[in-house]
């Protein structure tokens, strides 16, 4: 196979060979630059100067934008309607298909042997979230749910019910919880996650949240694989169901870290508090 | 006490500038961390672990991109990795920083869509060849095409970049 190193070929052997490229040697191709018009000069360009005859539109004095000689315009005619009331104080959720997660899955940003939460999704550029946008986290899409193959224990803010039946197809564990970053302000975390914004999705076991009864979400794993036809596979006998049962705590952030704990990452040591008074303020 | 709730309830930073100048609070030891034990007492109070770091570690994120793991053949996404060995061919195409094939479309003004080959190294006339051969037998059709010598890019007019991965996929690249 003769792959020659040097690039550019022809193009770069002609430009060694010719004389110094100055101002002076070069002019553009042929055809390229076209004359611009003037207007007001010649036979074609004077006269009336492309402005018509008489009336409003030579003498500029045409009305605004939208005027309709007097009918009521068609943008006063269309009443007003709240559309976009309120738009900019939305939450927005990032969404994230299962087509994008299996390829990062398969070039190995994503590690499906440890739980996959917003930290790792973001930290593997999978999503792009921008809090200041009112982004309040991730939501998984179903497109790609049939080519989806990987056994992972995920861990977003909302998802379709078609995303939840693949994940569960293939013998992963989900759960749905408020990014707890989206908390900040305000109001307290405690107030936050009881608070009516929330409820609806994290007391609800068809969601997966991660306040809701054990014993629901468990009825709703048989629901949903009843209903979309597929046998619900036993996770409590995979080898992995620690790793897929593993769920953070309802006011944890980060998984395996508690608040209150010092990090000295030159030494990779972690210091705890032993105080009592520092544990309960932590654990408030 | 009181002083110290509705201080926690304004934001951190303001909370923090107004914590200062009233003098450290009793029970808000958590805002500003002022022991009046002495140095061994304070040492004493704290246990060291490691086995916890590797929770740190993980919530750092890598500064390159991993390389992808080993798979048989093509994955369940779509992708497929590069042959073991280059195909013989005069001319070879890299893979991309996130190891994909690089081929891109371009749409300009609103109506010119080519597709556009970077990355290429060797002959690029005879990439050209078998590119034009390869569009004749799925389009019908002589498409123009243009090679950057200096870049070593070869654009191609109109949408072909689904054809033109599977293309090259199958070569070996």
């Amino acid at each position: 196979m003769s792959v020659p190193k040097k690039p550019g070929g022809k193009a770069l052997e002609v430009l060694q060979n010719l004389p110094r490229i100055t101002l002076a040697n070069l002019r553009p191709e042929p055809g390229s630059k076209q004359r611009e018009k003037k207007r007001g000069r010649g036979q074609h360009g004077g006269n009336r100067s492309g402005r018509g005859h008489k009336g409003e539109r030579q003498r500029g004095t045409r009305p605004r934008l939208g005027f309709e000689g007097g009918q009521t315009p068609f943008y006063l005619v269309i009443p007003k309607y709240g559309y976009n009331e309120g738009h900019s104080r939305r939450p927005q959720y990032q969404p994230l298909s299962l087509k994008r997660l299996q390829y990062l899955i398969d070039l190995g940003r994503v590690d499906p042997t440890q739980p996959i939460d917003l930290t790792q999704l973001v930290n593997a550029r999978g999503v792009t979230v921008q809090p200041l946008k009112r982004d309040y986290g991730v939501q998984l899409v179903d497109e790609g749910a049939d080519i989806f193959a990987a056994k992972i224990n995920i861990e977003v803010q909302r998802a379709s019910e078609g995303a939840i039946a693949a994940i569960e197809r293939n013998g992963g564990g989900f759960s749905s919880s408020p990014s707890r970053s989206s908390c900040a302000g305000s109001l307290s975390q405690r107030e936050c996650c009881q608070g009516r914004i929330w409820s609806h999705i994290t007391q609800i076991a068809e969601n997966r949240g991660y306040l809701a009864d054990p014993e629901k979400i468990r009825q709703a794993r048989l629901a949903l694989a009843q209903k979309y036809g597929y046998i619900l596979p036993d996770i409590s006998k995979d080898e992995l169901y620690h790793m897929l049962s593993m769920r953070k705590d309802v006011r944890q952030i980060f998984f395996g870290l508690a608040p209150g704990w010092v990090v000295n990452m030159p030494e990779k040591k972690i210091l705890k508090p032993t105080d009592e008074k520092l544990l309960k303020y932590y654990s408030s | 006490m009181a002083a110290s709730f509705t201080l926690r309830g304004a934001l951190l930073g303001v909370s923090r500038l107004r914590c200062r100048t009233p003098g450290p609070p009793a029970g808000a030891a958590g805002l500003r961390f002022v022991c009046n034990a002495g140095p061994e007492e304070r040492r004493a109070g704290i246990i060291e672990s490691t086995e916890e770091y590797k929770f740190v570690e993980r919530l750092i994120p890598p500064s390159r991109v991993p390389a992808p793991p080993r798979h048989a053949g093509v994955t369940p996404s779509g992708w497929s990795p590069p042959a073991d060995s280059p195909p013989p061919l005069p001319y070879v195409i890299r893979r991309s920083r996130m190891h994909n094939i690089p081929v891109y479309t371009d749409l300009t003004n609103g109506s010119r869509k080519m597709t556009l080959i970077r990355k290429v190294e060797g002959d690029i006339w005879a990439l050209e060849k078998d590119v034009k051969e390869f569009l004749k037998e799925v389009t019908g059709k002589e498409l123009p095409t243009q090679v950057n010598e200096v870049t070593m890019t070869l654009k191609v007019k109109g949408h072909f970049d689904g054809e033109l991965k599977q293309w090259l996929t199958s070569k070996g690249f």
